[in-house]
């Protein structure tokens, strides 16, 4: 992303629920050229978030070109025929609006929230990112150093920075996660003017794309603008590159050593998981709400106090579109070795195996997730991105409103069966992190 | 009391983007070129209404706010304290612990039963010093606050969760000796207000290990007070409601007096002033720009100083520092100033990370950018901006219903108008030209100014050195704590013979060491979670026996007999009369190396004076016979022995490097003081404590302990 780049290493719970939330409500339409739209309207405050995500993110990238994606979105803030450099962000901020974007592996995310008299504004503005982006040699270059400066930021110079890249990569040999959405500095050196210019073409079309907008918007007035804006951008030729790559099995546990500029050791384990969406993924998400979420969780209960062997820890599913993979991970406590972290954090997972939850438990655990469905939604920048989402991945812009019984119907057999089948040996990479030994003074 | 907020937004945000179309009618959408040239003009804005909130207090002088809004089916509760922020001295991190101890017991509960209730409905709730939050879905708000009255009335401060407290917060500061921002923050926090004010005190290893839980409670029982608070009630609730839960949860809560305080105002550094601390290994520089200043809250000039601040560097991205710093000279991510307005004190804030490389050309921007809207005016076009941009935001984050409490939350705090946000959005466009000017030059004063830098110091330090007013930069650790910059001159005089000579006299003496027949050492020591010991028997002139194994078995035995080395673990074993195995046992045998250390075989140097753990010490670097080169730190007071750093081969390319504290030095019986407590760190992942168990000298040692069978 261009101010934050989310490396999705935390839960993106953001569904809704039917227990007693409002129904969020919504029109949906494509257009004769491919692009699907997705309105939602909620007037309490004269605002809206307008906002286009590209089925495109680092999984569509070539593997000598990591980090395109996202190197993309960049300059896509950079103008195009009819704004000039720099003009994207002084147009938004003009208009007392705001604006940003973000890359994972499997999309890209343009928003900008703007007064709700300024909707049009919006629409211009992603309209033309979409038509006929420009994108200058001095932008490049910028930007370029820009990039490699977040990289520093948040991978290189940040303690614990590259716990995600060093996982995947060991994770995956064939499949495009195995590179981080960042990419590496030796492929953001070497883009040239080609990649550009056929990036843009085969990823940057309408039949790629959800516009979503919610907000203070007149229905009618917003299907107007939409259809004058966006109606004439050409279809893209040809078919979307999707990486078709199945991962073989991973065929047994992988351990390895980092040495990083930290003082905390700390034990990463990755388990392979199936694809957001399938039945076996709620199972695991429930189960990483078991082992980690709030203070009474499995895992915090036991490593951080009882056994006070971690300082912290955490477990989440990544949600990836292609079968991806799990974290479960401890910050060791001072003095403590990361086997004997490491053996604790397996026993609270042997016993997830072994033992059936309790009635107690496992109704917390319900509860938990309906606490946080019901949460979210809470505004409508959010919300235009949950609907663009569900359409995006699942065809069913509906599951904003429903998604949650798909949790509800997860039994604690399953649960269990998802510790067994997933939470494996065989099926993990197990990372230690290490303090890099100091050097001689 | 009940306040109703209406504001026309409309009125500042017409005619503002930078190009402006005639009005767009329906045009054919074939036609991509003409009238998609020129951006679309904004609609006709809607008033917004800004919400309303109700305000009561309690008998007990609790005052209570509540913002109705039934947009989601949650609750939530926060009750803040009043006070002014209480220093904390050499106990820093005290009251962080009261707060999280009021949530780990009460009379009738464990923090198992707490975290598991709140859990249970998944609620969330927070101690702290300031006060106590809790959030849950409406439903379960009855519960929520019986839990949250329970730690707020009862808290019961167990001992034993006191200690676990330490020992995290112990691990978690570990961070921060590697965070660059936690450096960059430690150290600005003490530059800026000094270590006499509550905002300069720093937490570190030293002030938490200080802390009594007697002065946690003392704190508690202090100042949380029904006088001293607020409850602010937010979400799916309407103020009858509001009004007989917080009756219910709070009306009996005793009132009680509390202790006011006062401080001085900080001042700004007398010229400009480069602080480093250093990073090793760093890639990229964090660099903050900072200062306190005088603003207060509601005060005459915040409004004027915030604009101000919004065009030099805040929040948004048409800033001069982004544009400067990262669009034009691509040297950072993000480059950003702030501002802050504050009861005690305020500051002044402009930071970014940058490579390192740039890290003298960014504080000369910094500095160009700052100079520069301190001394030309800003454009009319850029205020506009500014302030759309302001009113912009200020309007998005009327959409949450925390925003209305935080603002009659702070009208009554720091006795605001009652208009004071209504009017915002007139007051903000009332800015001029001549408002920001005065503003610059009371707020952004480059001329003093702490320009704070955390990377790798051999990288950066010597071209910062020509920002420095007075040429001389002042080196700080990751806690804020001032180097002394003389440290590293050695006296005249002292070479690495007196060093070691002082180290030998400190021990006991060079008669007594040569008086030396035996030396009997054990130690315990933990490792992987196993309890194991450290047996060495030393004989002059040069034998060695040492073993290390458990209870039942030796795990590892070396020995020296004056002639032949014995290497070996569990059973297996090498002897050797020459070679590496050979040197490395041979090197343990002598009962003090030192002593050689003057003789032809070694040689030694004395290569400066360097800090080891807050001890100032002379680094003597060692080369042995066998040529390989060890270094050693001798502290400068106490003239002893406290680190030893060598490298050894792990394996073909791999070098570990093995640090040896010594520490707890006593004196034993026989005149001789040795460290009771040695720390191997680099050998294994952890760290390994060796303690000692029994140390002798002159004992009786049969001297078929060193035969090599």
């Amino acid at each position: 992303m261009r101010f934050i780049l989310g490396l999705i290493l935390t839960v993106m719970l953001s569904v809704s629920s039917n227990a007693q939330m409002n129904k969020i409500e919504f029109e949906e339409y494509t257009l004769d050229n491919g692009l699907h739209v997705i309105l939602h309207q909620d007037q309490s405050t004269p605002i809206v978030a307008v906002s286009v995500m590209y089925h495109v993110g680092s999984k569509n990238e070539k593997p000598d070109r990591t980090g395109f994606a996202h190197f993309f979105e960049h300059l896509l803030f950079e103008g195009s025929e009819n704004i000039d450099r720099g003009e994207y962000d002084t147009y938004v901020e003009s208009a007392g609006g705001t604006l940003n974007a973000n890359t994972t592996y499997d999309r890209t995310y343009y928003f900008e929230i703007l007064p709700s008299n300024q909707l049009e504004l919006g629409l211009w503005l992603e309209s033309e990112r979409m038509l006929h982006a420009k994108v200058e040699q001095v932008g490049i270059e910028t930007q370029r150093e820009v990039v490699k400066e977040e990289r520093r930021l948040r991978v290189e110079n940040q303690p614990y920075g590259t716990v995600v890249q060093e996982s995947m990569k060991r994770m995956f040999k064939q499949h495009p996660y195995q590179w981080p959405v960042i990419g590496y500095m030796e492929h953001l050196n070497a883009a040239e003017e080609a990649d550009y210019k056929n990036f843009y073409k085969d990823f940057y079309v309408p039949n790629n794309a959800i516009l979503s907008i919610a907000g203070d918007i007149d229905i009618d007035q917003a299907k107007a603008w939409i259809n004058q804006y966006f109606g004439s951008i050409p279809r893209g030729e040809g078919d979307v590159y999707r990486p078709s790559i199945i991962e073989p099995e991973l065929g047994g546990e992988i351990r390895d050593t980092v040495y990083d500029n930290i003082q905390l050791p700390a034990v990463i384990q990755t388990y392979r998981i199936p694809a957001q969406g399938t039945e076996d993924f709620y199972a695991v998400s429930m189960l990483s709400t078991l082992l980690s979420q709030g203070a009474s969780s499995r895992l915090n209960k036991s490593l951080v106090d009882d056994q006070q062997k971690a300082l912290f820890v955490g477990s989440f599913p990544f949600e990836l579109e292609d079968p991806g993979v799990a974290i479960a991970f401890a910050i060791c406590n001072m003095g403590q070795d990361p086997s004997v972290v490491e053996a604790a954090m397996d026993a609270e997972i042997d016993r997830v195996k072994n033992e059936v939850i309790p009635d107690e438990e496992f109704q917390k655990l319900r509860n938990q997730i309906e606490n946080d469905f019901v949460s979210s939604n809470s505004r409508v920048a959010g919300i235009a991105e949950s609907l663009a989402n569900y359409k995006m991945y699942y065809g069913d812009t509906n599951l904003i409103n429903s998604e949650i019984e798909k949790y509800l119907a997860v039994t604690k057999e399953e649960i269990m069966e998802a510790a067994k089948k997933y939470y494996s040996k065989d099926n993990r990479v197990v990372l230690y992190y290490l303090p890099k030994p100091v050097d001689q003074p | 009391m009940k306040y109703l907020l209406y504001i026309c937004l409309g009125l500042f945000l017409v005619n503002c983007t930078p190009k402006v179309a005639e009005q767009v009618q329906e045009q054919p959408a074939t036609d991509n070129k003409a009238w998609r040239a020129q951006a679309p003009e904004a609609a006709p804005a809607r008033a917004i209404k800004m919400g309303e909130y109700n305000v009561f207090d309690l008998d007990n002088g609790l005052k209570v706010i509540v913002v109705e809004n039934h947009k989601l089916p949650r609750v939530s509760y926060q009750l803040s304290l009043r006070n002014l922020p209480v220093m904390e001295g050499d106990q820093v991190g005290y009251q962080g612990f009261a707060g999280s101890l009021m949530s780990r017991g009460t009379s009738t509960k464990s923090k198992a039963d707490i975290d598991k209730a709140i859990d249970f409905i998944g609620a969330s709730m927070n101690t702290s010093p300031n006060g106590v939050f809790g959030s849950s879905l409406t439903k379960h708000q009855d519960k929520l606050l019986s839990i949250m009255t329970d730690v707020l009335y009862n808290p019961s401060f167990p001992q034993e969760e006191f200690e676990k407290l330490k020992t995290q917060a112990l691990s978690g500061i570990q961070t921060a000796k590697t965070d660059p921002n936690t450096m960059a923050g430690n150290v600005a926090s003490v530059v800026n207000y000094g270590t006499n004010h509550p905002y300069g005190e720093v937490q570190t290893e030293e002030t938490l290990n200080n802390i009594q839980l007697d002065n946690c409670v003392a704190y508690y029982e202090t100042y949380f007070k029904p006088n001293n608070a607020y409850l602010t009630i937010v979400g799916d609730i309407t103020p009858e409601q509001a009004k007989s839960t917080a009756m219910k949860y709070f009306g009996g809560w005793e009132a009680g007096d509390v202790p006011e305080h006062n401080y001085e105002m900080p001042s700004k550094p007398s010229g400009p002033r480069v602080c480093i601390a250093n990073k090793d290994g760093a890639v990229q520089s964090v660099i903050r720009i900072t200062y306190p200043v005088e603003l207060k809250p509601g005060s005459e000039g915040v409004m004027a100083a915030s604009v101000m601040n919004s065009i030099l560097g805040g929040g948004i991205f048409s800033g001069r520092l982004m544009q400067n710093l990262r669009e034009d000279k691509a040297y950072t991510y993000g480059a950003r100033s702030s501002l802050s307005s504050d009861r005690l004190v305020g500051s002044f804030n402009a930071s970014a990370s940058v490579r390192n490389e740039v890290t003298d050309s960014s504080v000369h921007e910094f500095i160009y950018e700052m100079e520069r809207i301190a001394n030309e005016p800003v454009d009319e076009a850029d205020l506009q901006l500014a302030k759309n941009s302001m009113g912009g935001g200020f309007a998005r984050s009327l959409e949450s219903p925390q925003t209305i409490a935080r603002f009659a939350r702070n009208i009554v705090r720091y006795n605001l108008p009652q208009d004071y946000y209504e009017t915002y959005l007139s007051r903000l466009e009332a800015i001029t030209v001549a408002d920001i000017q005065n503003a610059a030059k009371t707020f952004v004063t480059p001329g003093n100014a702490n320009i704070v830098v955390v990377g790798s110091k051999d990288d950066i330090a010597e071209n910062l050195m020509q920002y420095d007013g007075d040429g001389e930069i002042e080196y700080f650790d990751a806690f804020g704590k001032k180097l002394d910059p003389n440290a590293a001159a050695i006296p005249p005089g002292v070479t690495a013979e007196t060093v070691i000579t002082n180290y030998l006299n400190a021990i006991g003496g060079m008669d007594k060491i040569k008086g030396l027949n035996t030396m009997e050492l054990h130690y315990s020591m933990a490792i992987m979670g196993q309890d194991m010991k450290v047996d060495i028997y030393k004989k002059a002139p040069n034998k060695m026996a040492m073993t290390i194994g458990n209870a039942t078995m030796v795990m590892q035995e070396s020995k020296f007999d004056g002639t032949t080395a014995y290497a070996g673990a569990m059973g297996q074993g090498q002897t050797a009369t020459e070679g590496p195995v050979f040197d490395q046992v041979k090197n343990q045998a002598p009962m003090f190396n030192q002593l050689n250390y003057l003789g032809d075989e070694y040689s030694i140097e004395l290569k400066s004076i360097e800090d080891v753990d807050g001890a100032s010490c002379y680094k003597v670097a060692v080369t042995h016979p066998d040529g390989t080169v060890s270094t050693e730190f001798y502290d400068v007071k106490s003239n002893l022995l406290i680190r030893e750093v060598a490298t050894q081969e792990a394996g073909p390319g791999n070098v570990m490097t093995i640090t040896q504290d010594y520490k707890d030095y006593k004196e034993v019986e026989g005149g001789i003081t040795l460290p009771h407590k040695n720390v191997t760190t680099g050998a294994m992942p952890v760290p390994i404590e060796m303690i000692a168990t029994s140390l002798k000298v002159n004992s009786e040692v049969d001297d078929s302990m060193f035969v090599i069978e």
